[in-house]
């Protein structure tokens, strides 16, 4: 499963690496270090990256089955 | 006889300004939700469409491109003060955010940590012999207060003058009295100049200072001018302090009056945490946020046109049954409590978020370490301000 986080919607709310510490990370402006980009998803980070989606207020977050096209 | 749709949106003409015994704004919002998806209020001279829904009012903070903040409250638009970086939208408003984000993500706001710690204590030791306050003028104002301070790098022993002047502005403007604000205002503004002549002189490390950060900033290589930065700074302190002591009014009263969810976070600390997110969603003050669409649109069936006014319903999103069950009872360890839209989204989302988190959580270990037992005064009757919320006292009781 690959996590894919839309950099133009990500606004910073800092819930994602709030509740997926072991997979996310933020910077110094408080937005996930990871925006922006696509990867695949450890199968025991599975759980986090679910929680990540549901946590984010702007659905900047998604998990899919296949790489992003243009990842 | 006045219209029951408007533009094929049902109307409703529910005040939401008014003062009111406590929780009835969020019966009002509830009401209003549960009669139809989308309302048109008449109640102010341009009314508003309602979104009500938490998808739809996730929906619009994502409409920023074409409702901006030329309307920043449905209930009372073009009034008020300029604020910064509220009243940017677009590439300039990101220009400004980017500015300041630093000093409110979540590592800068950590570094504040044991001073909002130790001035908590502070403040508690000193009521704490006195077995009764009036917890919303004694400790719920003074505690944000004397933060925003710290924030500016000025010394929070000056906090008691600040707050004369800052509660001067807020009851001026509510009031609508624009020469008694004016008055206020400019108070504070000699005082936020004396920092700013300072740090003129002394510059401090712009990466952890915000003061200087705000002097040595450049937006498109020119400086912020002197009163853009009185903006910005007079901005943050109308954000952050009538907001906090208005969540820790709320919290305090839930919290007196259950006294099994008091004993939760008294027994385990380490809930105080989800406690907190579940405070925000089922108590969030400002109730709605204010938008101007920018050019005709068609959203979710609803014809908008040029100039109209949306209320995004942030209150009656957190307490819609749609998206969380028992909305309107507070459970401590509710799977998605943090999924509330209480500090608003997409580019204004609230910029002091960290940092009132942070607050609460500070305030609820600290306090409940110290004084573990109050209650509410017997005959105290609590009211709520309109517009957005907050209480106008709480007296609370303990034994010493």
């Amino acid at each position: 499963m690959f996590i894919e986080i839309d950099g133009a919607k990500c606004m910073g709310h800092g819930r994602c690496y709030a509740v997926s510490p072991d997979l996310l990370s933020d910077d110094d402006e408080g937005f996930v270090a990871e925006r922006g980009t696509s990867w695949e998803v450890p199968a025991d980070l599975l759980d986090q990256a679910h929680e990540a989606t549901d946590a984010c207020p702007e659905g900047a977050i998604v998990v899919t089955a296949t790489a992003p096209a243009d990842a | 006889m006045t219209e029951t749709t408007h533009r094929g949106c049902p109307v409703t003409h529910t005040d939401y300004t008014q003062t009111t015994p406590i929780y009835e704004h969020y019966a009002l919002l509830n009401a209003d939700r549960e009669k139809e998806r989308f309302l048109f209020n008449d109640s102010t001279e341009r009314g508003f469409f309602m979104l009500q829904r938490y998808e739809d009012v996730q929906a619009g903070f994502q409409q920023h491109q074409n409702w901006t903040t030329a309307v920043r409250s449905a209930l009372r638009p073009g009034i008020g003060e300029p604020l910064l970086p509220q009243d940017l939208n677009g590439e300039e408003h990101l220009k400004l955010r980017k500015i300041l984000n630093q000093f409110f993500a979540p590592a800068a706001v950590r570094r504040l940590e044991p001073l909002a710690t130790q001035r908590c204590i502070e403040l508690i030791e000193e009521l704490k012999p006195k077995g009764s306050c009036d917890f919303v003028a004694e400790f719920a104002i003074r505690y944000p207060t004397d933060l925003f301070l710290a924030l500016l790098g000025l010394p929070v022993s000056d906090g008691e003058q600040f707050l004369e002047w800052s509660e001067e502005l807020f009851s001026a403007m509510l009031a609508g009295e624009p020469e008694r604000a004016a008055a206020a205002k400019k108070n504070i503004i000699d005082y936020f100049e004396t920092a700013l002549e300072d740090r003129r002189a002394n510059p401090g490390d712009p990466e952890t200072d915000m003061v200087t950060r705000l002097l040595e900033a450049r937006i498109d290589d020119e400086p912020l001018s002197r009163e853009q930065i009185h903006t910005i700074l007079l901005t943050l302190m109308l954000a952050g302090l009538d907001t906090t002591r208005s969540a820790l009014g709320y919290i305090y009263t839930h919290l007196a009056t259950h006294d099994e969810h008091r004993q939760e976070i008294v027994d385990d600390p380490d809930l105080i945490g989800k406690a907190v997110e579940e405070f925000l969603r089922l108590y969030p003050l400002v109730f709605q946020a204010g938008r101007e669409v920018q050019s005709d649109q068609e959203f979710e069936g609803l014809q908008l046109k040029k100039g109209d006014v949306m209320w995004i319903g942030i209150g009656q999103a957190n307490r819609d049954p749609r998206k969380f069950d028992d909305p309107d009872e507070f459970i401590i360890d509710r799977p998605g409590a943090n999924q509330h839209l209480a500090f608003g989204g997409g580019p204004h989302r609230c910029l002091g978020m960290h940092l009132a988190r942070l607050e609460l959580k500070v305030v609820l270990e600290q306090w409940h370490e110290r004084i573990p037992e109050y209650r509410i005064a017997e005959g105290a009757e609590l009211t709520e301000r309109g517009g957005q919320l907050t209480l106008s006292t709480l007296p609370l009781e303990w034994e010493v």
